[in-house]
Parts: structure tokens; sequence; C-alpha cells
């Protein structure tokens, strides 16, 4: 009898032992295979998000252009279709995702500007009213409080320009890169703008133009020389386009009279439809002391055509003075023409320039939109090849799930 | 003994375990959350190929420095984990038409791993055209159509909204003038009546002609045709209680189209409903109620009027209702909805490369009893029947005392899609289109770009 009470708790525990060992296999088998369920659902949602953002250019399709609300989030260009972005929708994404980073303008009124700003002197404020934002988008994407998504849409190629020391006259080095490697022979189309003082103290700085086409050497870089500018002290931007085989890049440097102050003039976009822009004085956005600069500025506005050449188009107000606490000076672009704004301005005697692009991609600008991927534990990653102004671009969409 | 047992039952267990570690084979972490390289590679390719560069390069030779670049372009434009081959394939049909890919060159970085994921595309060589010649109407018949667009400047619209007759005229010119040896726009009214008198001084050929008139709902009337005019008798008519209509007018068009076998196409809403001549009808009541003036309104005694004409009946056709006396015999149309495109019209859009919606709505549909009353036989329709009523067809005039002449007639509301009319009118007339061969040696190449991610498991 005792032998066989043994013999039952010697089954029953080996019997217990077994089935706890098979049911943690299991339950690890079990486990993996939810973990890899949920993580392809989210992978899936990466691949639908990139399609609907690079694929489909939203509701109305021409929302870029406009000052209509949005129905439907894409980010497609209606007129070329295919993998390539609108520049202008681009434009009224609200990047920031702070508060703290919107400008006000005028301070007080409660008008918020979003800054899509790139180096160098160049960036995109735009009113934050007419923006998208990151909830409205996950809104219009049906993932709204179940999946987060963050888009990077950075230039494929990095056009690198700096000032080469010397002597004598100006010369500048432009450097291209894809990721991780020098490209040579790639054809630059370059735009030097060099600002000249007015004649008086109280006239506006104008610009003279250069331009030529180069390649670069073995090493993916060209070195381009100004002899006839021999102060290297001289205000200028450099503006530069990049063109190897289909890939197009472009790069962007300025160099100013004016050290250690911020900006003089602030371009604040007020209005998408009519390209109405408002060349604000700093001190009103921000006020930084006395002295207060008086400040005469000279727009120009270039259109950019095919082949990446530059047309210089008429505008209102292209001249004028801005100063503190008075209204802005107001000018009008070409709304549906893609190009910069070239701002030359004079303050305290020093020179300067500061350029907006009218479509992100004529001046390589890079925009990231979406929340923040940071502390969660899966995050799927798509990509994909697109062109902005025919500049060559690449659309990341990282995507994540809220309900851990 | 129950440790027996036990062990039998620890087996099973272990043994079902082990099978379901077999069999439970989940995904590698790259298929299932990996980047999906078909499309990155979908995307390469087309951002390449902007301006048709990649087009360019393709059809170099393999020698051609443009090679070097294009594998530059290809290895800065993807991430570095990514690894890629680019091959371009001849295409040539033989001659027993079977289609053949040979490989032209190949271009790569390193040598793929477990998984890899391709797209293509592909490329038509910028050295050569392909031309699409279509056969001209008639040509085969030697009748060698002309096409007479009225394009009257001193006529207005109806049921065009959005649209003038002029500028659909033109949309009109450009769509059907390939398939015709002469196209000629009638910039007026007197040309048009030119034409209804069989003018020589017309350039093309006015017997077998087709007259399409763009101006929806309203046909151009010339001024000899109105009243006091010289052609008044065969334009207006004065009835009892002086209630005059410009039905004959429509009539006479009916009589002229059999006469010299015209197609007469109208393009939406119900045909002949309103005449419009801006310089004759300038009184203050010349208008069409909606706020379009110089115009009047003949209403559905038009078509009716129409019809006879073609039919050769007479013009005699009254009936006193209240005190008016009414032509013909009221509104033949109908309003039945959504109509869809026959399996032929489909068919056709392919060939012809014009691509209308194949859903429309109908409001102006023509019923199948017209086909036995005026000797008409329904050519090549567009939409299905519906109701025993038709939306769009041209009715051909193949019987009564005399034969000839046709009515291509769209009874879709508007906004009208000019692409219907024309579509109509091409089914009707079929003429062939010849097109140069895409699978011609050296003309097309497949490019396919196939995609591979180093790393990972």
């Amino acid at each position: 009898m005792a032998g066989a009470t043994i013999d039952h708790m010697v089954a029953v525990t080996i019997l217990i032992a077994a089935l706890l060992l098979t049911m943690g296999v299991y339950n690890q088998m079990f486990a993996s295979a939810v973990g890899y369920e949920g993580n392809r659902k989210i992978a899936m949602k990466a691949v639908d998000i990139i399609n609907t953002a690079c694929l489909s250019p939203g509701n109305p399709e021409d929302w870029g252009e406009t000052n209509a609300s949005l129905l439907g989030f894409g980010l497609q260009d209606p007129q070329a279709g295919g993998y390539a972005l609108s520049p202008y929708s681009l434009m009224r994404l609200r990047t920031s995702s702070d508060d703290s980073q919107l400008v006000e303008y005028p301070p007080g009124s409660g008008l918020f500007y979003n800054n899509i700003s790139a180096d160098y002197g160049c960036g995109i404020f735009s009113p934050v009213g007419d923006c998208l934002n990151y909830t409205a988008a996950a809104k219009m994407l049906g993932i709204n409080g179940t999946y987060g998504f963050r888009l990077d849409i950075v230039p494929t190629l990095d056009v690198n320009v700096s000032q080469v020391p010397n002597e004598d006259y100006l010369i500048l080095k432009v450097e291209v890169r894809g990721p991780g490697i020098a490209l040579a022979d790639v054809t630059l189309n370059y735009y030097m703008f060099q600002i000249v003082p007015g004649e008086g103290e109280d006239d506006p700085p104008s610009i003279t133009t250069q331009s030529e086409i180069v390649q670069t050497g073995p090493y993916g870089s060209a070195l381009i020389e100004f002899p006839t500018i021999t102060d290297l002290n001289t205000a200028y931007s450099f503006l530069v386009y990049a063109r190897l085989s289909g890939l197009k890049g472009v790069g962007y440097y300025s160099h100013d009279t004016i050290e250690d102050d911020p900006s003089y003039i602030v371009p604040l976009i007020q209005d998408f439809k009519n390209g109405t822009i408002a060349i604000a004085h700093t001190w009103d956005v921000h006020y930084f002391g006395t002295p207060v600069p008086n400040v005469y500025y000279n727009a120009t506005f270039f259109v950019l055509s095919q082949g990446f050449q530059l047309h210089q188009v008429q505008i209102p107000n292209a001249t004028g003075q801005v100063n503190y606490g008075q209204p802005p000076q107001t000018t009008r672009v070409p709304a549906y023409e893609a190009g910069v704004l070239f701002i030359a301005y004079k303050g305290r005697g020093q020179l300067r320039s500061i350029v907006l692009p009218w479509g992100v991609g004529t001046l390589g600008v890079s925009i990231s939109f979406g929340g923040d991927p940071t502390g969660y534990s899966f995050v799927a990653t798509e990509l994909r090849q697109v062109s902005i102004n025919d500049i060559s671009y690449q659309v990341k969409v990282s995507t994540w799930s809220l309900s851990g | 003994m129950r440790t027996v047992e036990v062990l039998f039952v620890i087996i099973i267990l272990l043994g079902a375990l082990i099978m379901a570690i077999q069999f439970a084979v989940l995904p590698s972490p790259r298929q299932a959350f990996g980047t999906n390289l078909r499309e990155l590679s979908q995307s390469t390719l087309e951002t390449l190929d902007g301006k048709g560069i990649l087009t360019e390069t393709v059809f170099k030779d393999s020698n051609d420095t443009d090679w070097g670049d294009l594998q530059k372009a290809l290895s800065a434009s993807l991430p570095p984990n990514v690894v890629y081959n680019l091959s371009v394939y001849d295409i040539s049909t033989s001659s027993g038409g079977v289609i053949d890919y040979h490989l032209a060159n190949s271009i790569s970085d390193a040598g793929f791993g477990v998984d890899s994921e391709a797209a293509s595309l592909l490329a038509t060589s910028p050295n050569v055209t392909f031309t699409i010649t279509p056969e001209k109407v008639g040509e085969k018949t030697g009748e060698n159509n002309t096409l007479y667009i009225l394009n009257c400047n001193d006529a207005n619209g109806w049921w065009i909204t959005g649209y003038t007759g002029q500028s659909l005229a033109t949309d009109i010119y450009d769509l059907l003038s390939p398939y015709f040896t002469t196209t000629v726009l009638l910039n007026t009214t007197d040309q048009l009546g030119l034409l209804l008198e069989n003018s020589t001084s017309l350039e093309g050929t006015i017997q077998n002609a087709v007259v399409m008139n763009p101006f929806g709902e309203t046909v151009p009337i010339p001024d000899d045709y109105c009243e006091g005019g010289s052609h008044e008798d065969e334009g207006y008519y004065v009835i009892a209680y002086e209630n005059d209509t410009y039905s004959k007018y429509c009539y006479t068009l009916g009589v002229k189209t059999q006469q010299y076998n015209w197609t007469w196409v109208s393009i939406v809403g119900y045909p002949l409903y309103y005449v419009s001549n801006t310089e004759t009808f300038t009184g203050p009541d010349d208008h069409n109620g909606y706020g379009i003036h110089g115009m009047i309104k003949v209403g559905p005694a038009g078509l009716n009027a129409f019809l006879r004409g073609l039919d050769n009946k007479s013009y005699d056709v009254w009936r006193l209702e209240g005190s008016d006396w009414i032509y013909g015999d009221g509104s033949i149309t109908s309003e039945i909805g959504v109509v869809q495109f026959t399996p032929q019209a489909l068919d056709k859009c392919n060939y012809y490369g014009i691509y209308p919606s194949p859903y429309q709505t109908a409001s102006r549909a023509l019923p199948q009893s017209i086909e036995v009353d005026y000797h008409l036989e329904r050519w090549a329709p567009i939409f299905e029947l519906k109701s025993g009523y038709s939306a769009a067809a041209t009715y051909r005039h193949a019987g009564g005392a005399t034969e000839g002449g046709a009515l291509t007639a769209i009874g879709l509301t508007r906004i009208p899609d000019i692409r219907v009319a024309v579509l109509a009118l091409l089914m009707y007339y079929n003429p062939t289109v010849y097109r140069s061969e895409f699978g011609a040696s050296c003309t097309s190449r497949l490019v396919t770009l196939q995609l591979g991610q180093q790393g990972g498991t």
C-alpha cells in the first residue's frame, strides 16, 4: 500500500514538473508569436503611412497651394504624380512639436509662425493657423491614439559648401557626398549672389549674380575661385545645384559682414494662395535691446526653372526700409512658381542676407514632422526615394504602437 | 507502475513540443519588419528616371561613362546596408511573335544574401519615336468623309455648362481631326448656311460628311433661315394664332442630313431644343428662360421634326393643344439615370485611348420606338439599353422611301464629356489605328533593380 502511494506521489510530481516545463516552453513560443504579430502590424502600418504620404496628394489635392483646410492627408505633387512630393504641401506642415519653438508676430497678437529652418540664414516661417499639426495628420490617417509616426524628409545628396582660407581672393569648396561616399564627376550649377552696399547711407544694398557650371573632382569636391572678389569680408550668398545621373541635390552657403548679432529681418509667410510675405524687423519678433538697427533691404525673387536655371521676376516692394515698431513691408511672390526669395539688407552699415525658399526643394530644406519615437520598444521604419522640385530626397517613416 | 505511465506521458508531451517547435517557425525579423525593398526599388527607379535620364543611360553603350555615373548615383541613393543589382534587358520580338529578353548590361555592388526584392521599369529608346497612325474615315470606301465642326462665333450653347461651343469645338478638333482627311471649322452661322446650300466655296466634301454640333441642346441657325431671311421657308413657319416655330429649320436639317448622307452629331442633352443666332435673335424675349440670350426655344418639336425630315416625311404634324398648335408628339426622351458602357465601348476605349467614365447619368435617352417610327437602325451603342431607352448611339436611316443619313445622339446630362461623343463617332466609323511596333529590336529595354539587405538574420 505504502509502495503504491509513493509510486503515485513520484508520478504526480514528475508529471507536474513535466507539465510546467512544457507549458513554459509553449508560453515562450506563444509570446514570441504574439510579439512578432504585433511588430508585423506596426511594420505594415509603416508601409501604409509612407504610401499614403508619398503616393496621395491629400484632399483637396492642391492644399499646399491654398489656405484651404485639409480633409485627407497626403504629400504627393498632384501635377507630377509618382514619387514626387509637393514642395508647397510640405511648407504647411507644423514641424515644431513645442510651442516655445514658435515665433509670435506681432508680439502679444496671438499669431504664431512655425519655422522650418535650414542652415545659414534661411528659413520658412509659416502661419501656424494654416499649418497641419501632428495630431490632425494622425486623425486623418486613422491612427490617432493607436500608432505614432514620424516623417523625416532629407535630401539624398549632401552638398556642403565652405570658404577656403586664402589671402588674395575668395575660394569656395563644394563637397558632394552620398551616404558614406564622396561623389566624383558631379555637375555643379552654381549661383553667387554678391551683396553690394548702396551708394548712400540710406540706400538699400543691391546684388550682383555670377553663375557657371563646373564638375567635382575624383574626391567629390570642387574648388570654385572668384578672382574678382578680393575683399574676403564681403557679404554673399552661394547656391549650388548638383547633378549626377538622375540624382540631384542642392547646397547653400552665406557669408555676412555682421557678426554675433541675430538676423535683422524675418520673412513671414502671410498667405499661401497669394504668395504674400511680410518682411518684418527681427526686434519686433524678439527684442534684443538697444541700439535697434534701421534696416534697408532689397528683395529679389528667382524662379527655379528646368535645368536648374534661376530667373528673376519682378515683385512688389522689392526695396524698402523696415523699422522696429512699424508695420512690416509686404511683398508677393508668384504662388505657383517654386523659387527662392533672396533678401539682402543693410543695418548699422553692415551687410547681410536671408533666403526664403518658396517650395522646400529649392534650397534642399530638411523636414521632420510627427511624434518622438524615443522610449518605444519597437519602431518600424520605411524608406522611399522621392523628388521635390526635382531635387532627390529620401523619405523615412518611423512608426510605433502607442498601445504598448 | 504510475511512474512508467507518467514517463509515457512525458514522452508524448516532449514529442508534441518538438513537433511544435519544428513546425512553428517564425519568419526572420528582416522578412517580418524589414524595409519594403520592392517599393524602395520602385521609387529609386522612378526618381532616377526623372526627366528620362535613366532611360537615356540604359540605351548607351556599356563602356559609356554614364553607366559609371549611374552606378555612383545608385550607391549614393541607397542606404549603405542595401546592396543592388541593376540589369537591363533588350526586348525583341521574333517573327513568331515570341518576346525575347536578352541581358544587355548589368551593374551591382555586392552579392546578395538570402532575400532580395526587385522592381522593374520599361524604358523606350529616346531615339525612337512611337507613332500611332489612324486610318482616315472613309479611306477604305473612297468616300474620304469630311468632318465639319460648328464653331459659330455668333451662336450660344446650352446644356454645356462650364464650356462654350467654341471651346468644345477646339477640343473636338484636337481629338477627331487625325481621323479625317479634311476637318473644317465653320466659324460663323453664314458658313453653316453655305454647308446647308451645298456650296462649293466650302473646303471639303459635303456629301457623306460628319457634322458635329458642340453647342449642346442648341443648334446654330443662319440668318437666312430666320424670319424674313432668304431661306425663311426652310427655317421658319407661322401657324394659326401667330405661333411661330423654328422646328421647320430642324426639319430642314433632317432633310439635308438624309439628302447628303451626313452623320449629324449632338454631343449632349436633348438634340435641337433651341436655335441660336446672337446677331439675329436680339429681342428681349429671345432667350432660353435661363439667362442665355440670342436663342429661341423649339422644344421637343425640334428633334421630332429632324427625324421626320431624315425619314423623308412631310412637315405637317400638328395638333391643337388648348389654343396652341403643337408640332409633333411632345417629348420623346426619358430620364433613365445611371447607365454603363457596353463591353464593346470599353474595348474601344482601350483601342482609341479615350477613357471617359464608364458610368454616366442619362436624362435624355431616346426610346427604341424611334427605330420603327423613322426607319432607323441603332449602331454602335455606347451604353447598355435601360428600360427600352438608349443613352447614346448612332441611328442610321436605313429604310422607308429613301435611305441615308444618321444621327448620333448623346442623351446624357450636363456637364458634357466630349470624349463620349468622340467615342460614339469612332465606334460608328471604326477606323483602324496603326501603331508602331513596341517590341521591335533595340526600341525597348526592361530595367530591373534588385535590392538585398545585408546584416540581420
